[in-house]
């Protein structure tokens, strides 16, 4: 049977990738610089004991910068114009170990202040990371062939309901993006962007089918929530530097409590 | 177009991951890396047993898809052809369509970290090819076209679907419902179809926990290299060197590299259907533990430690040795062992020729273990081993019945079962499988009987006793054609051996003894098989001969779709030394069984063996592995050849590294049904890796030798042009012959290059080849013997009679009578009558009636409350080959034990938990595997593993068996019952 319509298909091995054994070098060169950062740390000039002085809040905002490459990320990637989307999955890796490292070093080892609790973010984060990276992808992998529910027989009631959603579902469609097929549809953030109220409308009934199915039920905790997570966790990071960000910059006053204002800053408030 | 899709018969599906295999070859995936998995589904509540064979079911509404964050998406779904698939350079690997999917079917690459899955082999596709898994599918269990056909396809043939669309996904995949079965009350109700319910999935079966030494070693080449570093340049036409089934394959080369394995679509037999271990032997000739220089033992025996050395110091340091063995000894003091992986050629050729010149008739291969008790049964009662029949819809394909006795086709030759499976589905014939456990193949038939191990021969008689009470037998052709009935009734009839008799012994109802009795009497057309399950016993012989009388008698013999088949049908390989040339012995062969030297060997009884050449691993394979390891410590010289380092390397003194298959040239294996199969030498071994042949020929040098295995005789096309096809049936099967068919096969016998290939041997009006006009069976009396003086006076000699009467092995659960060995094989004996050609002695025996203080008695009063089972593992294994293919150790890691979870529970054993297994003559571990498919009392473990194997290493099962128990007639070991008690591990 020559089936010659479906286009040749690219070759896997051509694709970019980080592999397991650079992202483990570049975790353990981050940790290395710190840890002779902080053996250095006591005998370094003034200027490196103290957060907001000119070197290590150059530091904090290039590292910023950085940190911020995961945003970049996920809007390229959502955004309908990313050529590589590997490539930047590798790029907010990279950008994002080079910026814990400089926030971190920007900290001077001062723990227990607020902004510390962005550091601890900032460490899940990698640690999520690199666990999903380097544990959790043989677990994706023996997932095939694990998975049973649809084999046990059919539950109509659970079919009387995804029939409604999947007709919700088709009735909102006609609004939100009237060429699209519900089969293989999913919100954009173009949608999002274009018509929030029926792009969240339509997420909440695609999330309520999900649950339907199982899905997240279906692989271990770990592998299922993993990603959500390390999602919610990084927003929450960039909630926390947009507001020190905010503060320091505008409520010096605030934050020196009395104290010398030495940070580059645009309001004493 | 029609979206496209597989259809999976369940009904059809062996388990065997044929498929697996191909998709990973097709796809190049390495290590727990997947397209597609066969789930194997047991029970531990009913005896049941179900494969769902699982890929992407290309949905209508694909979850994966929707679930994807990517914009636009990495998977695609095609408007035509509905083929989902995975864009990989656009895959961030975040696998939400892992999580999403509901039916488990998506895969991931945890190396390139991005998903995959099946997209019905797109590049085979576009070059107007079927998907690989759909090539291969030994058991026509895989169909792939467009969806609306098939759906059509399956409506004609009155199949229903499985509807596992659960979730309104529409799956494209069409899953065929196991078809009702009419089953004997009480036994099996393996009719559930995919409501897998709360069926149990084995641990030991894929356990993710035991893949991390997989992932230690890269894959052999060419798993994980891009399509274009596996693209072949050149094909070439072979078969499969690994078991019997040997299946017509294809070569795949890249600059002389091979690249890929598969079936051969041109061959009219297999079509390319093909079973797993063809496809991983890619692995075995690319696999870096295969020994690649000659070795010499510088540590303790045992101990591992090895210098290398050069072939000319090896070969010349080993003739020293056995010259100083021969003139010590005596020539006969040297044994040479050969057998499964040795290959044909070798163990049928040279080491014959080798032998005759050395002059020792101590000379033995894996028979005595797998085959011998039915070759002598099919000597003495047909005149010629195997059946005359043929594996063709014309032949075997027209049967109305198909019975099983102790033969596991489904995992030991899918290929062929797929054919049988194949045909009584079509036609609406009848399976039938007797085993003390639900095997792959008891689990496709209608009807299972779960036999005590060891008792078939009460069953059979059985049955006889009840065709010949209601006058069912074939009158006309017992009449005409069989030598002895009459007696063979009368005797029968006088000992009583009644369904009652037998349903106390058996564990089957009188009831069900008399109905299938009747329905292999009156179906138009039976098939009996037997194997391993027969010939693994110490009363083997005779429990063949009886199988075969009542083939015979029913007129399942010499006509198209009835006959007895015991794998397999040996070529007639016969070669000759010139007159004059072989060395004169004046003793006889210690035994027939290799098991029965190891006296000789460290006691020099009857007289010493000293010089052990093996060509195979008599460490994992004899059985009483304690003994086998006293008995060559104590040898002076013992020289290994293979293939990878295993227990017996560690304890030879020279390790010669063998080549295999294609890098030598040969026959592949004895076949069921007299396909002699060639294998071109396409390939250079590794390193230093010699054929065999050439080991033989260099050796022999050092002899004088070389006047006869002369130094051309490297070639094996020459050797078996000039020295193999003497015999008469097989004078036609020159390399010309053989090499003008696309599939590289003949079938004997074809006495000339240009004689016709016969389909079915023996059937009325015939004359079999090479017999006087008139004798259609080639008996010196033309006609099927169950009795004659010359019979009676043979099996006289070793302590039974040619009527056979029921004994079974040593140890039972209930008092059985059963067959003590008049003396051990220290003991000179006497000239067996049952073994032409070499003198070889053997010991009678009696059959022992039951008393206070039999052997079995004593052992359950000991505790050992249990059946002892061993046999062939699944599919993918062969013997210790596999188990250096990373894939199938993938599939099947480690040494299991199937458990009756009643058994398991009294114990309290949990399933995939490490238990001891003790018998009287050994203590091995392995992991449970809780299956309600095996009696209640027994348990089964598997050959193969073995202690220095590289990824799972266990303790061979044969630590647990016993080098005397065996039958007197054919010095066939006992494999197959033993009295054993399990508990769970300390560790």
């Amino acid at each position: 049977m020559a089936l010659a319509s479906d286009p040749p298909k690219r070759d896997a091995r051509k694709r970019a990738d980080m592999s397991d054994a650079f992202l483990v070098g570049a975790l353990a060169m981050a940790a290395l610089v710190l840890v002779i950062y902080y053996a250095a740390w006591p005998s370094l000039p003034p200027a490196w004991h103290a957060p907001g002085s000119p070197v290590l809040q150059s530091l904090a905002i290039i590292g910023s910068c950085l940190l911020l490459m995961p945003l970049a990320f996920a809007v390229a990637k959502r955004g309908g114009r990313a050529a590589s989307p590997p490539r930047w999955f590798a790029a907010h890796v990279l950008a994002s170990i080079v910026g814990v490292v400089l926030v971190a070093i920007h900290t001077a080892g001062r723990m227990g202040r607020p902004p510390f609790l962005m550091l601890v973010a900032l460490a899940f984060l990698a640690l999520s990371g690199a666990l999903a990276r380097l544990w959790l992808s043989r677990q994706m992998a023996a997932t095939l062939g694990t998975k049973r529910s649809p084999f046990r027989g059919v539950d109509p009631d659970v079919q009387a309901r995804l029939r409604g959603l999947i007709q919700r579902k088709i009735e909102l469609l006609k609004a939100l993006d009237p060429s699209a097929r519900e089969a293989t549809f999913s919100v954009t953030l173009a949608h999002i962007l274009r018509s929030p109220r029926r792009a969240l409308a339509y997420l909440r009934l695609a999330r309520e089918e999900s649950q339907l199915l199982g899905a997240r039920q279906s692989v271990g905790s770990l592998q299922a929530w993993w990603r959500p997570l390390h999602i919610a966790i990084g927003y929450l990071f960039l909630a926390g530097l947009l507001t020190h960000v905010v503060v320091v910059t505008f409520f010096a006053g605030y934050v020196a409590d009395g104290r010398q204002i030495y940070w580059w800053h645009l309001a004493t408030w | 177009m029609s979206r496209l899709a597989l259809m999976i018969d369940i009904e059809r599906c062996i388990g065997c991951k044929s498929c697996e295999v191909a998709c990973k070859a097709e796809h190049a995936l390495g290590p727990g890396e997947y397209r597609n998995r066969v789930v194997w589904h047991g029970d531990t509540t009913a005896p049941a047993l179900d494969f769902l064979t699982l890929a992407c079911q290309h949905c209508e509404r694909p979850a994966c898809l929707r679930a994807c964050p990517v914009n636009p998406k990495a998977i695609e779904k095609h408007p035509e052809t509905g083929v989902v698939r995975v864009l990989e350079d656009r895959c961030t690997g975040c696998g939400e369509c892992i999580v999403a999917c509901p039916y488990g079917a998506m895969g991931y690459d945890a190396i390139d970290h991005h998903a995959v899955k099946c997209d019905l082999c797109t590049d085979r596709r576009s070059g107007g090819l079927k998907p690989a898994c759909a090539t291969v599918c030994p058991g026509f269990a895989i169909t792939f076209g467009e969806r609306d056909a098939l759906v059509a396809q399956a409506r004609e043939q009155g199949r229903s679907t499985v509807d596992h669309d659960a979730y309104l996904l529409g799956p494209s995949t069409i899953y065929l419902e196991r078809m009702p079965k009419e089953v004997a009350p009480g036994r099996i109700a393996n009719t559930t179809g995919l409501a897998l319910g709360d069926r149990h999935r084995p641990i030991v079966v894929d356990d993710p926990a035991a893949k991390g030494r997989l992932y230690e070693d890269a894959p052999a080449f060419p798993y994980r290299r891009s399509r274009e570093e596996r693209q072949a340049d050149q094909v070439v036409p072979g078969g499969c060197n690994i078991c019997f089934n040997s299946c017509s394959t294809k070569f795949h080369l890249r600059n002389g590299r091979l690249v890929r394995v598969t079936g051969n679509e041109e061959d009219p037999l297999f079509a390319g259907r093909v079973c797993p271990k063809s496809q991983l032997t890619l692995q075995l000739y690319g696999s870096e533990h295969r020994l690649t220089h000659p070795l010499k033992r510088v540590g303790r025996r045992g101990e591992g430690r090895f210098e290398q050395i050069s072939w000319a110091q090896a070969l010349d340091e080993i003739a020293e040795k056995l010259e100083g063995v021969r003139a010590k000894y005596g020539s006969e003091a040297l044994a040479i062992y050969a057998g499964t992986r040795t290959g044909t050629l070798t163990r049928k050729g040279y080491i014959p020729l080798f032998a005759d010149m050395w002059g020792t008739p101590n000379v033995s291969d894996t028979e005595p273990f797998c085959s011998e008790s039915k070759n002598l049964a099919f000597k003495l009662t047909q005149g010629r081993i195997g059946s005359g029949n043929s594996y063709t819809e014309t032949d075997i394909g027209t049967a109305e019945l198909y019975v099983y006795f102790g033969d596991n086709q489904a995992e030991t030759r899918p290929v062929h079962f797929g054919m049988v499976n194949d045909w009584r589905l079509k036609r609406g014939g009848r399976m039938i499988a007797i085993d003390p456990r639900l095997t792959v193949t008891a689990s496709k038939a209608d009807l299972w009987l779960p036999i005590r191990t060891g008792t078939d021969l009460a069953l059979a008689l059985a049955m006889i006793h009840h065709i010949f009470d209601r006058d069912l037998h074939d009158e006309r052709f017992c009449t005409n054609w069989i030598l002895g009935w009459e007696k063979w009734r009368d005797f029968v009839r006088e000992r009583g051996y009644s369904p009652e008799w037998a349903a106390a012994i058996t564990d089957i109802d009188a009831e069900t003894i008399r109905s299938v009795a009747e329905e292999i009497a009156r179906a138009d057309g039976c098939v009996l098989f037997a194997s391993r399950g027969i010939n693994q016993h110490s009363n083997a012989t005779q429990t063949n001969r009886t199988l075969m009388f009542l083939a015979a008698m029913t007129g399942n013999w010499g006509r198209k779709g009835g006959t007895f088949f015991n794998m397999s049908t040996p070529p007639a390989i016969e070669v000759k030394t010139p007159p004059g040339r072989a060395a004169k012995t004046s003793r006889p062969a210690v035994r027939r069984n290799a098991v029965g030297w190891t006296d000789a060997m460290r006691d020099g009884k009857p007289y010493p063996i000293k010089a052990l050449i093996t060509c195979n691993n008599p460490m994992a394979q004899w059985p009483d592995q304690r003994a086998i390891r006293e008995a060559t410590s104590a040898l002076d010289l013992l020289v290994h050849i293979e293939l990878f380092q295993n227990e017996t390397s560690a304890f030879a003194d020279y390790v010669l590294p063998a080549a295999t298959g294609i890098e030598k040239g040969e026959i592949g294996r004895g076949t069921e049904d007299r396909r002699v199969v060639w294998i071109d030498r396409i390939i250079d071994p590794p390193g230093e890796a010699k054929p065999d042949g050439w080991i033989w020929i260099e050796l022999g040098k050092r002899f004088g030798f070389d006047d006869v295995l002369k130094e051309k005789y490297k070639d094996p096309t020459v050797f078996w042009d000039e020295m193999c096809i003497n015999h008469p049936e097989m004078r036609g099967c020159t390399q010309k012959r053989l090499h003008s068919v696309p599939w590289r096969w003949v079938r004997a016998p074809v006495a000339s290059e240009d004689a016709a290939e016969q389909e079915t041997l023996y059937l009325e009006g015939t004359t079999a080849a090479g017999q006087p006009e008139g004798h259609r069976f080639p008996t010196k009396s033309g006609k099927l013997e169950f009795w004659t003086a010359d019979l009676e006076e043979k099996f006289r000699t070793v302590g039974l009679s040619a009527l056979p009467e029921f004994y079974t092995d040593r140890e039972q659960l209930i008092d059985l009578p059963y067959c003590e060995r008049q003396g051990d094989d220290s003991i000179e004996g006497f000239v067996s009558p049952f073994f032409m050609g070499t003198p070889t002695s053997s010991v009678p025996a009696i059959i022992v009636t039951p008393d206070g203080t039999s052997p079995s008695r004593l052992l359950r009063a000991q505790g050992f409350d249990t059946e002892l089972v061993t046999g062939r593992p699944p599919a993918p294994h062969f013997h210790s080959w596999m188990h250096y293919a990373w894939q199938a150790q993938e599939m099947w890691p480690d040494l299991y034990v199937q458990v009756h979870p009643d058994k398991a529970a009294r114990h309290g054993i949990a399933d995939g938990q490490r238990v001891v297994i003790e018998t009287a003559h050994g203590k091995i571990e392995a992991r449970a595997w809780l299956h309600a498919g095996i009696r209640p009392d027994a348990i089964f473990i598997p050959i193969g593993w073995g202690e220095r194997q590289p990824y799972h290493p266990w303790r061979s099962v044969n630590f647990l068996t016993d080098k005397h128990q065996r039958d007197p007639a054919s010095d066939h070991s006992n494999l197959k019952t033993y009295l054993c008690r399990i508990a769970p591990s300390g560790e």
